[in-house]
């Protein structure tokens, strides 16, 4: 009886596993939502204001929300209007100082494109992504 | 209780199609692969659906993930049998790469695994011209020697010249063939590197024949590096922060002599 119990959970959770084996092949070139990131790549709100005045904040939300409001200082840099932000940024960039930016909220991908934008594009180091962004930043402000 | 496996696997079965009964809104396909045209401004998906099930659907919200998709519906309530759409309109921006963005859609569908929905959108977006780097720079008193920008055509495009022009004169550009085909080298160089100076170079192609496509990267003279200033005192060291953020910051005109 009990290697029944047994035969029959085994079936049970094979049974389970069919779908998720036929979707791992049919989504296996799908890309994933959010753009990888190391985590040597990621600062918290508190590591990034312990850099003071060596930071220069990039916000990569879309005009209408960085209008309302931003990280005091704060330079708009989004992929809406690349072209024309890009040289902006690159005006005010200093090799001294780290880079950090920030969309929304953690769920968003819009920092992540932009920093990876920036290693690439400009090929400026010391590009960082701020964990949580506005959200985590309003969470901490003091 | 020794249940035969065949009789399982027959339960799991129906089970399965009682569930599937019950589900009213279908898609024709969740996910849709766009392939824009170069210098394209938009991209728009089509989720086609149809209400297979015997009572109206009620579209309660229609979400994009992002600012740059607006995903709209073409009614709010379904009728049983109806047929429909909901279409994302992708904003291209500035986006290049694979972009994949989502819509949520929620409907008053009973069952929660069937009230929302993820409609899936995946655009590649090939750009006219792959500039690296957008920034060229030198420190100051560095030796002027010219630096490289090198731009990459779509093969699609037919781009045979580019244009380069420098928003001042502190900075010179030649563009010469590169060494793969569609490639070009930018080799930009300053006059001075004893001040500072901030230029836009602006990177026109000659096809295809559209004023949007100018592409832009910038070039600078460093201020001079911050020495080890004596202990200095908060007035001081504020007129200093002044004067490098104002060496720092570009030219508001092309024009401009300081910078």
């Amino acid at each position: 009886m009990k290697v029944s119990a047994v035969r029959q959970a085994l079936l049970l959770i094979a049974l389970a596993f069919m779908p998720a084996i036929g979707e791992a092949i049919y989504f296996r070139n799908r890309v994933s939502w959010q753009s990888a990131i190391s985590a040597s790549e990621l600062v918290t709100v508190d590591q990034a204001r312990s850099w003071g005045d060596n930071v220069i904040w990039v916000d990569a939300r879309p005009d209408n929300e960085f209008e309302r409001d931003h990280i005091p200082g704060a330079i708009l840099l989004n992929e809406d209007r690349w072209n024309e932000l890009l040289p902006q940024f690159l005006g005010q960039w200093s090799p001294e100082k780290q880079v950090v930016v920030y969309c929304s909220a953690q769920s968003c991908n819009a920092s992540r494109e932009v920093a990876k934008r920036l290693r690439e594009e400009a090929q400026l180091k010391d590009v960082f992504v701020l964990g949580g962004g506005w959200e985590e930043w309003l969470n901490n402000k003091r | 209780m020794n249940t035969n496996p065949l009789k399982l696997i027959g339960i799991v079965i129906l089970t399965a199609l009682v569930h599937s009964a019950r589900a009213e809104l279908k898609w024709e396909e969740t996910s849709v692969d766009l392939r824009p045209a170069i210098g394209d401004k938009q991209s728009v998906a089509h989720f086609k659906y149809e209400n297979v099930g015997k009572t109206p659907v009620y579209f309660k919200s229609v979400h994009a993930s992002c600012g740059c998709t607006a995903a709209q519906t073409q009614k709010e309530q379904v009728a049983p049998g109806e047929k429909g759409e909901v279409t994302a309109t992708f904003n291209i921006g500035g986006r290049t790469g694979t972009q994949v963005k989502t819509v949520t859609v929620q409907t008053d569908d009973p069952d929660p695994s069937r009230a929302t929905t993820v409609l899936t959108l995946k655009a590649v977006i090939t750009p006219l011209l792959e500039i690296q780097p957008a920034l060229v720079f030198w420190q100051n008193g560095e030796e002027p020697k010219p630096k490289i920008i090198t731009a990459k055509a779509n093969k699609d495009a037919a781009i045979k010249k580019l244009e380069v022009t420098s928003s001042v004169p502190d900075f010179t550009a030649k563009v010469d063939a590169g060494s793969a085909p569609n490639e070009f080298k930018i080799s930009v160089q300053p006059r001075d590197t004893t001040k500072a100076v901030y230029a836009t170079l602006s990177i026109k192609p000659d096809s295809p024949a559209n004023a949007a496509n100018i592409f832009a990267v910038a070039a600078r003279v460093m201020p001079p590096a911050p020495t080890a200033a004596p202990a200095s005192t908060p007035a001081i060291k504020s007129t200093l922060s002044t004067i490098r953020h104002d060496l720092a910051t570009p030219a508001p005109t092309a024009a401009s002599p300081s910078q």
